[in-house]
Parts: structure tokens; C-alpha cells; sequence
């Protein structure tokens, strides 16, 4: 086994490196060169030189940063050449364009899974199972306790939700970027008929969506002089980011709710705020996270993002997976 | 109609935040079920028995056995989730092998009068084996009440006022007479639902309950401006309050919490049962210090309150009297709606009789409170500065010309507590300490309540004897929710009591409020999460000292 120092990909000041290319990945200060898993705002930075991404990654980024980047962008599957280093991205589910990435060098092979889900997604291309020695793994859910529902059951519970109080105006919190569209592509094959409206930040994603031909219901972008009867028995999306402060002082007569895994847990549901919470989640469950090292055949496992403690002992006490540690 | 529904039914009470849209579905549900599942869900809903049929620890090593999980990873999961029937619920979600014949019209009846108690009849293989048995058959939603109900957890966010309001606006009945009907020991069965909802009422079958107890308001400042006549003052004892039943001859002791507590004081229902007359009191339960005729502290009177049938030394250890304050009802004579004042009078008329007439000595055990006559508002403000000295905790202020209403009902008792700068809190966070207290997590953050929810509000560090540290910290390290670095956020269930020197608004804090030199007074293990303060009551010391 190498060492930690030659190990092709490590930690660098807390992100991703691999040396020999001179490459980061979704490093969280400006670099020269950084490749991007996705277009979530803890997987990119501004001022980057020069950005590498899938297609439709770059042009989600693009919406977020503007379009004076540079960005080089490749299909999955598609390998390219960085120092004698074979890379290419592979979908990993979680929201549109994102990917896995692979490193092949010396015949030893790399995969940094990005954050990943195997779940029905109609947003965005299915998860790919790739074959790999060494596997960096995301594992925000690494307990056994989460298990997620079948998204279809979440977008009725949703649409049942609404439609039990007509008279309100319900408010649905959600990350702007994937969640909502995929909440939105899910709600359109529910009973829910009524109007759905997003904030700015959702409205714009849910634009690029649909430019890229995904299939998502129809939404009113939210103004502020709406007035209040018009929302009775509508659905709206907002941002977390909204869910605290002066924001829902606009409506009147509301409920609201958290569409995120971790309102699977009923203290933290309840510490939340939100009068309920939806959980589904665009990261691995536990057996997810499972079915993926066992099915990447990796012989050493890499976590980050999230507390790996409980899930690095499982895989080395009941599945013998070799689970290593950066030195961070 | 099924467990189904009541899982539902909890679903929805867990995640609604108003009262009118509980109460509907509180009435909703009581509407379309039996009447032997709604005694039921009464039952749970009202916390009437939590009995344990078996322990969190219990449950979490039997799931380990079944399903070959390691011990070690269940309890990092218990971490997260703060409790063990719901650690339980949500890793047989993660069972595929659920699939037998579904159990899906379970009634909750049927579940709660024979299938669970049933295993208490079974050895531990066979107990263990129907466990997994019924975990296979109940269909996924129900998982969370069988095990709440199994390890005595079941609890939600429902008062039995709301549950009073409910029942009485699906029945038209006034929600005094089904308060009072869901008094004492709600026994769960058809007739006991009936009875419930029963528009005939009739006294007799309230006999063995005690009336819904008159509670005290914090101190308001419109009261200054009536006249001081207008008010009876007594001592606020910090005892047990209690209603003293006796009824055809039998006498039965209840708390506030409902509780009948004849087993653990016996030498005052021995005692009371001599007297001739029937009647109901309410008063003060306390340690006496007989010699100078003061109340013992009230850590004296915790060594009595969970002692089932105490021995006759412990009962000289600690000799209790109970202290009435009020008569509602005199031989079947139902007198709340008497003014108090009146009442008053008929309390010290029957206690001067009874202390002559009755064959044994009462004066060692009972007593009606002194009253206290201040001649005007600066004289009360005295007295009531002076109740330390006498071990009471302020005074207690009463209209003379109230009725026993129930509940916290405004203008009939205010209480006026000695050091207004106190309040009672719920335990939030812990800190690991440095220094002498390291490797012990002795900084505590409290918080009060707004609506429903918990606001911290003070950290105190001081306050706690080496011995309550000790038993506190195991706790901490028990109930842990979550850590974030050296803080640990805890299930919410420990309350405080929190003194401080000065209360001031502040833009700084979540609360609005800072106080000065907080610190802990009491650990209130008497009090559950829902008797703490609210930040209403802190902004009411606020007032009151501006």
C-alpha cells in the first residue's frame, strides 16, 4: 500500500488535490485549475482560472457566477487528458449535469463519487456505477437510520398536504437549485392542480431546466404585491434562507415545510421551526451509500462530507472494505 | 377502526401548531372512531398511564439480536435521534424483509387491551419472538406508537385542555363538567367514553374525582390599584398541592398532576378518616418542622413524594401535615360557586368542629392556612419579604369574592413570589467545563418557552452540589441529541429553577432578554418540560421592576 503523501488524490487545505495534474476539486478558494462535481454553492468558488465541468454544470454555474468564466466542458463519459492523467465525469443523480469524477493513472483508478443518490430522479441522468481501486465517498447520511421513501410517496404527501388546507397558503422550503425541480417534476404526476409559484432564485433555475428539456410543472414567479387571496390553496417554493426574518410577514395565514432528509428525525423536525417536514434528499441514504462502495468494487474507501466515523467501522467490521483517512 | 388511524392522528398533532386546528382534529377523530378507541386514544393522548412494558435499553438490544446489528452503531444512532422507540422505527425502515401478512386492522383497542399486554405474559424467548413477530406484521406507519407504547414513551404535544375543548365541542357538554369527568383515573373502556360524552349529568359518577384545580397567575400591576380589602393573603407554601377527598366515607388523595397518592403518605388518609363529616379540600402537602412551626425544605418533602407505603420511621423522619386552604364540597354539597369568602368561613367553622369533635388528635397531621392581614399594599410587599423567614416562597393573593373556576383563570389567584427574579427553565445545552469540572459538562444553557417552542434565554454554571453535577452529567451524556464540538444539545426534559439579579431587554439575544448573575437554584425534578416558564413570564418580571 503507498503512502499517504503519494497517494494520486489527497487533501490540500481542506479540499481535494491531485498533484500530478495540478487539478482541485470543488475546491472552496480560488484556484488555477478546478474541476466541478455540480453547481451547488459548497462545490465551487468564485475566481477560479479555469473551471472543468459537464455541459450542464457549466451553464447552472454560469446562471450563478455570470458568463465571464472560463469553463471547458466535456459529456459523460467523454476522457480527456490532464499530465498523462485519463479524467472523465460520469452521472452521479444528484441534480442536473452532476457527476462523478474518475482518474485513471498507471493503470490505478480513482473515483471521487461528488454527492450522489441512486432514488428516482427525472431531473437529472441516473447514478452510473463505476468501477474503481480507490473510491472517495460523500456520506452526509452515513447512520442507518435514514432510509428514504420512494419520492412519488414524499410528492403525494406534499399535494395532500396543500389540499387538506385549502384555505392556506402553503410553504414549501427547499434548496433552489435541484430540489425545487425535482420536488416540481415529481408534484406534476401528483393529483395537485393548483398554482404553483417560486421565488426569484428557484424561478431562474427552474428556467435553465426547462431550456435544457427537463420536464418540470409550470410556476408563477412570486411577487411581492401578490395579493393574499390570489395564494390561498397555492403551493410556494422558497429558499431556506427565507424561512427566518421579515420575508413571510408578505402572507398571511400560512403553512410552511422543510423538503430536506434530515426532517426524517422528529427532533430535529421539530427544532426546525417549520410546521412540518418532507424527508426526501438528493444525497445516499445508508444503503445507498453501502450499494455503491460494495458495487464500485473499490478496495479502499475514502468518506468526506458528514460524519463517516459510524459508517467507516461497519464497512471495516462487517463488510472488511479497507476505509482509509486523509490527513486533512 | 384501526391503529392506522390513530398513527395518523398523532402525525397530524405532531405537526400542527394551532390549538383550533388540533382541537378540529382532535374532534374529527373522536367523530369517526369507536368508542373503545377513543377511551383510548384519551388514554395516551392525556398521559394517563405511561406504563412501560418494556425499557428503550430493552428494545434496542433485541433489535441488535434480530437483526445482527452491532450494539455500538444503534447507540450512535440513538445519539442523533434522542430516543430510543423512534431509533427502533426508523431502522426497520431499513428492513426489506418486512413482508409478512400485514396486521393492518389492528384496532388500537385490540393492540392496547390484549396483544400487548399479552407479552408481559410470555417468557423472554417468547416475548422477544412476538416482538418481531408483530414488528413484521404492523404495517411501516404504526412502528412509532407500538414502540412508544411498549417503552412508556408515547407523549405529543396535546394538553388534556385541548383535549376538554375537543370533546366538548363534538358533545355540546360544558368543558367544566368534562374537565372534571377526566379528572383521576380515567379508566380506558366503553363506558368510561360514554360516560365522557354523556349530555345527562349526574354528580354521583364524579365521586371519586377531584375537581379541576384553580391556579395561581403570576402577579399583575392593575392589582395594586384595588383596594387591599378586597383580597385574602396566605402564605405561598412550596409543597405538593393537593385535594383532600373524603366521599361515602372514603378518603383519596390527589395531586395537581392527578395523581392518587394514598400509598405514600397513609398516616393522613388514617387520620382524616376519622373525621364524621364528607368533604373535598384543597391544600398544601409539606415536610413540618413541628417546633417552629414552619414548612422543612422542599428537598425534605422529595424523599416522601415517590416512597410507596414508607415505614413508620421514614414517617417520623419526615412528618408531613397538609395545609387547606380551601373547602369546595361539605357533605356531598358541591360550594365552589360560593364566594370565597364564604368558603372561608365554612372551612374554619368545620375545622374548629372537626378538631373538637373527632375522636383522634387531627392537629399533629392537618391545618387550615393562617391568613395573613396586610393593611395596605407596602405592608403586603413587607410580609411578602419576610416569607423567607418562614420558609414560604411569597404570597398568595385571592379575591374575596371569586368562585372556584378551574384552571389558570385571570383575576381570582395571583401568586406574589418572594424574589420575582426567578424563573423555572428547561436544559437545552451543556458544555463541558475546564479546569476542576473538566471531563464533566457543567455549563448549562436554559431556555424558556415561546408558544411552542424552547428560546434559551440564560447559561449558569453555578448553583449544583458535586452530587447533582455527577447525576446530571450521566444524564447529559444519555440524552445528547447532537454535538457540535464541545456542546452537546439535549432532549428537552430537565427543569430548572433559575435565579438572577437583573432582567433587562437586549437586542443581542433570540429571547429579547439578558439577565444578570444567573444561576441555579433548584433542580425541579418535580416539574415536567410543560410547568417552565414561557419568555411571557420574563417579560412580566421585566414590567414589574421597571
Amino acid at each position: 500500500m503507498r503512502t499517504k503523501q503519494e497517494y494520486l488524490i489527497r487533501y490540500k487545505d481542506g479540499n481535494l488535490y491531485c498533484e500530478l495534474a495540478d487539478i482541485w476539486i470543488d475546491p472552496s478558494k480560488p484556484v488555477k485549475k478546478a474541476l466541478i462535481t455540480h453547481a451547488h454553492f459548497d462545490h465551487f468558488t468564485f475566481g477560479c482560472e479555469e473551471y472543468i465541468s459537464t455541459k450542464e454544470t457549466a451553464i447552472l454555474l454560469k446562471e450563478r457566477v455570470g458568463d465571464n468564466i472560463k469553463i471547458k466542458t466535456f459529456e459523460y463519459g467523454e476522457e480527456f487528458k490532464i499530465n498523462g492523467i485519463n479524467i472523465s465525469f460520469h452521472p452521479s443523480g444528484h441534480i442536473l449535469g452532476s457527476s462523478q469524477i474518475r482518474f485513471i493513472f498507471a493503470e490505478e483508478k480513482w473515483l471521487i463519487s461528488g454527492d450522489f443518490k441512486l432514488q428516482r430522479d427525472q431531473t437529472c441522468k441516473q447514478f452510473e456505477i463505476v468501477k474503481t481501486d480507490y473510491l472517495i465517498s460523500e456520506c452526509t447520511f452515513g447512520l442507518p437510520i435514514f432510509k428514504w421513501d420512494e419520492s412519488n410517496k414524499i410528492a403525494n404527501d406534499i399535494s395532500k398536504w396543500i389540499t387538506n388546507s385549502p384555505e392556506k397558503t402553503s410553504l414549501l422550503f427547499c434548496y433552489s437549485l435541484g430540489k425545487a425541480q425535482r420536488l416540481l417534476n415529481e408534484l406534476s404526476q401528483t393529483n395537485f392542480k393548483g398554482n404553483i409559484y417560486s421565488h426569484g432564485s428557484i424561478h431562474k433555475m427552474n428556467n435553465r431546466y426547462r431550456e435544457l428539456g427537463i420536464d418540470i410543472k409550470d410556476t408563477i414567479k412570486i411577487e411581492n404585491k401578490k395579493k393574499i387571496d390570489e395564494l390561498k390553496g397555492s403551493l410556494i417554493l422558497l429558499p431556506p434562507s427565507l424561512s427566518k426574518g421579515s420575508y413571510l410577514k408578505n402572507f398571511k395565514n400560512i403553512q410552511t415545510a422543510f423538503a430536506s432528509g434530515w426532517m426524517s428525525i422528529r427532533a430535529l423536525r421539530k427544532r426546525s421551526g417549520y410546521d412540518k417536514g418532507f424527508a426526501i434528499s438528493d444525497h445516499a441514504d445508508w444503503d445507498g451509500i453501502l450499494e455503491v462502495v460494495k458495487k464500485s468494487e473499490a478496495k479502499n474507501v475514502f468518506f468526506h462530507h458528514g460524519d463517516s466515523e459510524a459508517l467507516s467501522k461497519y464497512l471495516v467490521e462487517k463488510e472488511s472494505i479497507n476505509v482509509l483517512l486523509f490527513g486533512k | 377502526m384501526s391503529l392506522k388511524k390513530f398513527s395518523e392522528l398523532f402525525g397530524d398533532l405532531d405537526s400542527i401548531n394551532s390549538t383550533n386546528n388540533k382541537i378540529e382534529v382532535l374532534k374529527n377523530y373522536f367523530l369517526s372512531n369507536d368508542p373503545i378507541d377513543n377511551s383510548w386514544a384519551i388514554y395516551l393522548l392525556t398521559g394517563k398511564s405511561n406504563k412501560r412494558f418494556i425499557s428503550g435499553r430493552y428494545l434496542k438490544n433485541l433489535f441488535s439480536q434480530i437483526y445482527e446489528y452491532p450494539q455500538w452503531l444503534i447507540d450512535t444512532c440513538y445519539l442523533k435521534v434522542g430516543d430510543s422507540a423512534e431509533v427502533i422505527t426508523l431502522l426497520l425502515k431499513n428492513k426489506t424483509n418486512l413482508r409478512k401478512k400485514k396486521l393492518s386492522n389492528i384496532s388500537l383497542n385490540e393492540l392496547l387491551s390484549e396483544t400487548i399486554p399479552a407479552l408481559s405474559k410470555l417468557n423472554e424467548y417468547e416475548k422477544n419472538l412476538e416482538i418481531k413477530n408483530l414488528w413484521e406484521k404492523l404495517p411501516e406507519d404504526n412502528h412509532l406508537i407500538f414502540n412508544k407504547i411498549l417503552t412508556g414513551t408515547f407523549r405529543v404535544g396535546v394538553s388534556i385542555g385541548l383535549i376538554t375543548k375537543s370533546i366538548s365541542k363534538l358533545t355540546n357538554i360544558e368543558e367544566e363538567i368534562i374537565s372534571h369527568r377526566l379528572m383521576g383515573d380515567f379508566k380506558p373502556s366503553i363506558d368510561s367514553y360514554q360516560i365522557l360524552i354523556n349530555k345527562n349529568i349526574n354528580l354521583q359518577e364524579l365521586n371519586s374525582k377531584p375537581f379541576p384545580f384553580l391556579l395561581a397567575n403570576t402577579i399583575e400591576d392593575k392589582i395594586f390599584k384595588n383596594s387591599i380589602n378586597d383580597f385574602q393573603f396566605e402564605w405561598k407554601y412550596d409543597g405538593i398541592r393537593m385535594q383532600l377527598i373524603k366521599r361515602s366515607g372514603n378518603v383519596s388523595l390527589w395531586t395537581r398532576g392527578q395523581e392518587l397518592v394514598n400509598q405514600s403518605f397513609p398516616e393522613l388518609v388514617e387520620k382524616m378518616s376519622h373525621i364524621k363529616d364528607d368533604f373535598v379540600l384543597d391544600g398544601e402537602l409539606l415536610v413540618w418542622n413541628f417546633k417552629e412551626q414552619i414548612a422543612f425544605d422542599f428537598s425534605l418533602l422529595q424523599k416522601r413524594i415517590n416512597r410507596k407505603s414508607p415505614t413508620r420511621s421514614i414517617q417520623i423522619k419526615y412528618p408531613i401535615i397538609f395545609i387547606a386552604y380551601d373547602l369546595l364540597e361539605i357533605n356531598g354539597r358541591d360550594i365552589r360557586e360560593i364566594k370565597l369568602e364564604n368558603r372561608r368561613i365554612e372551612l374554619e367553622k368545620f375545622f374548629s368542629k372537626w378538631q373538637i369533635k373527632t375522636e383522634n388528635n387531627i392537629s399533629d397531621i392537618f391545618k387550615i392556612c393562617d391568613l395573613i392581614f396586610p393593611k395596605d399594599w407596602p405592608d403586603a410587599l413587607t410580609y411578602k419579604e419576610k416569607s423567607r423567614e418562614n420558609n414560604t416562597e411569597g404570597l398568595i393573593i385571592k379575591k374575596k369574592t371569586s368562585i372556584y373556576s378551574s384552571g389558570r383563570k385571570k383575576g381570582i389567584w395571583w401568586k406574589y413570589k418572594v424574589d420575582p427574579m426567578q424563573l423555572d427553565a428547561v436544559l437545552i445545552y451543556a458544555k463541558g467545563g475546564s479546569g476542576r469540572r473538566a471531563g464533566l459538562y457543567t455549563d448549562y444553557s436554559f431556555a424558556l418557552w415561546k408558544d411552542k417552542e424552547l428560546i434559551k434565554f440564560a447559561s449558569a454554571y453555578s448553583g449544583l452540589t458535586n452530587i447533582e453535577i455527577k447525576e446530571l452529567d450521566k444524564w447529559i451524556r444519555k440524552n445528547t441529541i447532537e454535538k457540535f464540538g464541545p456542546v452537546r444539545s439535549l432532549k428537552p426534559e430537565m427543569v430548572f429553577e433559575i435565579s438572577f439579579e437583573k432582567i433587562q431587554i437586549s437586542k443581542r439575544h433570540k429571547s429579547g432578554i439578558a439577565v444578570r448573575f444567573p444561576r441555579i437554584t433548584k433542580w425541579r425534578k418535580d416539574k415536567k418540560i410543560n410547568d417552565a416558564d414561557s419568555l411571557d413570564n420574563a417579560y412580566e418580571l421585566m414590567k414589574k421592576i421597571l
